[in-house]
């Protein structure tokens, strides 16, 4: 590329420039990996696209039911939902006055004896006290195993055989143990993210170069020191993808764990109602902890490119 | 990375203790925050030597296992007829989905008073679960039945055809006993499984060829073409009643009398309910349930209801629930579903009449 500092003053189009789009043409043919946080001034198509395929859905949904070729039961009508939503946000008292003239007062709180966001507060309660302690054991625990080696060769087996295990396996366990009450759903939420943590901590800490560890030690490092300033900030990057597992992993886990004593709850909720083939309320759970789960999936990324702003630019 | 290994256990021990204590009060305030405070084993536990002074007390909290099913209880939660009654104790409410999951919640501790029927009860008292017989929230009348396809003729029929019942439900007690009654070995029906909304999707995909189930998946499966062949009233006739139960754990029974008995009573106020004012008590259940008042009151007529007065009687609490739940078990026994039957005294010592005796008087 040539340097077009001596050519600044001219009003044409520069050489230089023009190279520089010519590469960028080229660039844009090749294979690029979508979905990086490169924002490249087409925030605005990019809202209108999504905004797009939104109302496609919502008119898809519309018409499917409108022709009415499957039963509601399978299929609630999207005003069906919009109408459970209504009902969910909103206490309606009724009073009635019996035969002998007594009255009674029939409070109808939200949807289940709990308004919407109760039961959205209750499962994310229970998500973010799982994920706490996953984070809270994980995080030392990967550094034990890569730092360790007798701790690595006595716990990396029972580690592995925990992971391939699907949560809901040792869930009854689980209340049996400690109960049909919260603190079995977040056991079972941080064991469910306890193992991608610690793995993605493993992961990182083995791929740091063994030139930098060397270098470390050199310098008259600690343990310590080498672990608050070399393995930490090198794990970041792996553990923040292994943390955006674990959430992922406690979402699809939270509606399983419930089943059991999950009211006041989302999933809890979304069960009941399958149970009594109320499928709008189903689709309004479901419509409920997708949203939530996306905007816990954005709020990591935000946290992510605070705190790793070289990522995906190296 | 061997080289970077210092030998250094001290730090290893202080990261572990740290990661241990860190679980260790993880668990304590989890704990804390959700499981129960007032848990009647430990703010009874000194006042028990008392005697005099402890029947009188209330619990701090008392932890009920409902199930949604249209009868009393679910008024007496709509209404906090016991919040009411007993001002001083916070009343949980958890919503369990089959006997079974009630048993299983009383056996570890987490359950002072549950919903089951009959069938679970029964097997309950033969596993022995510390638990007793204190109310009768309704008897089964047609809100489970027998539905196949039309093409079907009668229970002899269906050797060779697939039914499905969620088992060990009252409803598959009831299944067994009517292919028994009509010579029909049960072995040679293929019975499967099934939970009844899964039941309901099965009938629609045509699945099975039957169902022994109960509402609102019943009602719906007949609207679907679906054949009653024989109703839980119609075996009532023949001896082999289903029920509804409200048991209570041995422990908070022999604790907690007193709020046994307020709690029997306001179960009595929600049946009078249910046959004084209809309407009213449908509404009520509607608002419970999240159906129309209609449908409501039409499942409201499927069950029988028993007043104390008449719950305490001999063919009640007063001796034919026990022997009920002895034939029960007897029956359940020969079909292979349990173990052992217990001696028939089990049975009896298992039924207490005294809270719905206060209720009644």
């Amino acid at each position: 590329m040539t340097s077009p500092a001596p050519l600044a003053d001219l009003p044409l189009p520069l050489p230089g420039d023009d190279d520089r789009r010519r590469v960028a043409a080229r660039r844009s043919k090749a294979l690029q990996i979508t979905g990086d946080q490169s924002g490249d001034g087409r925030r605005g198509r990019r809202i209108a696209l999504r905004l797009l395929s939104l109302l496609a859905f919502f008119a898809l949904w519309w018409g499917l039911t409108r022709a009415g070729i499957w039963d509601e039961l399978f299929i609630p009508r999207p005003g069906a939902v919009w109408e459970r939503f209504l009902e969910s946000i909103r206490t309606k008292t009724t009073t009635t006055t019996t035969s002998a003239g007594m009255e009674i007062v029939i409070e109808k709180r939200g949807l289940r004896d709990a308004l919407l966001w109760e039961h959205w507060w209750a499962t994310v309660q229970r998500i973010l006290w799982g994920l706490l302690w996953a984070v809270l054991v994980g995080v030392p625990l990967g550094l034990l195993l890569t730092t360790v080696n007798w701790f690595r060769v006595v716990f990396e087996p029972w580690i592995d055989f925990l992971r391939s295990l699907p949560p809901l396996a040792y869930f009854s366990l689980l209340i049996i143990w400690f109960g049909i009450g919260d603190t079995s759903k977040i056991w079972l939420l941080f064991l469910a993210g306890v193992a991608p943590i610690t793995l993605s901590i493993v992961s990182g800490a083995r791929s740091i170069p063994r030139d930098r560890l060397l270098a470390a030690q050199a310098l008259g490092a600690s343990r310590l020191q080498t672990i608050r300033h070399l393995v930490l900030p090198s794990v970041l990057p792996d553990f923040f993808n292994g943390f955006r597992l674990a959430v992922g992993f406690a979402w699809t886990t939270i509606v399983a764990a419930e089943t059991t004593a999950g009211l006041p709850g989302i999933g809890g909720l979304a069960w009941v109602s399958k149970k009594t083939g109320q499928s709008d309320i189903v689709i309004l759970c479901i419509i409920v902890i997708g949203v939530t789960a996306v905007l816990f999936d954005y709020g990591i990324k935000v946290l992510e490119r605070r705190l790793l702003p070289w990522r995906g630019r190296g | 990375m061997n080289h970077h290994r210092i030998r250094r256990p001290a730090l290893v021990a202080v990261v572990l203790a740290a990661a241990i204590s860190l679980v260790a009060v993880g668990c304590g305030s989890s704990d804390s925050g959700s499981s129960p405070d007032g848990d009647p084993t430990t703010t009874a536990a000194g006042s028990k030597a008392t005697g005099a002074g402890d029947s009188a007390g209330a619990p701090k909290k008392i932890r009920i296992a409902y199930q949604a099913i249209p009868n009393g209880d679910l008024i007496v939660k709509q209404q906090e007829l016991l919040e009411k009654a007993l001002p001083d104790t916070e009343i949980d409410w958890q919503l369990f989905d089959s006997g079974g999951s009630v048993n299983e919640a009383i056996v570890a501790g987490d359950i002072d008073l549950g919903l089951a029927g009959s069938s679970p009860v029964s097997r309950g008292i033969s596993n022995e679960i510390p638990y007793q017989v204190v109310w009768i929230h309704d008897v089964i009348g047609d809100a489970e039945a027998l539905v196949v396809n039309e093409d079907i003729g009668g229970i002899e029929d269906l050797e060779g055809k697939t039914i499905a019942t969620p088992f060990a439900s009252t409803a598959h007690f009831s299944l067994l006993a009517a292919l028994n009654d009509a010579g029909v070995d049960p072995s040679t029906v293929d019975i499967i499984d099934s939970e009844p909304d899964e039941i309901f999707a099965a009938w629609g995909q045509g699945d099975i060829d039957g169902a022994y189930v109960w509402n609102p998946n019943l009602a719906k499966i007949i609207d679907d073409g679906g054949k009653v062949l024989i109703t839980s009233a119609d075996l009532a006739e023949k001896g082999k009643t289903t029920y509804d139960l409200g048991v209570a754990s041995n422990e908070f029974a022999e604790k907690y009398p007193a709020a046994l008995a307020a709690w029997a009573k306001a179960q009595d106020q929600a049946i009078s309910l249910i046959e004084e004012e209809p309407e009213t008590a449908a509404e009520i259940v509607a608002a419970e349930l999240e159906i129309t008042p209609e449908e409501a009151a039409a499942q409201i007529g499927d069950l029988i209801f028993v007043r104390a007065t008449d719950q305490v009687g001999d063919e009640y609490l007063g001796g034919g629930l026990a022997e009920n739940l002895f034939a029960a078990a007897q029956f359940n026994k020969e079909q292979g579903e349990i173990e052992d039957v217990l001696d028939e005294s089990a049975y009896q010592d298992a039924v207490n009449a005294a809270p719905a005796e206060s209720a009644g008087g």
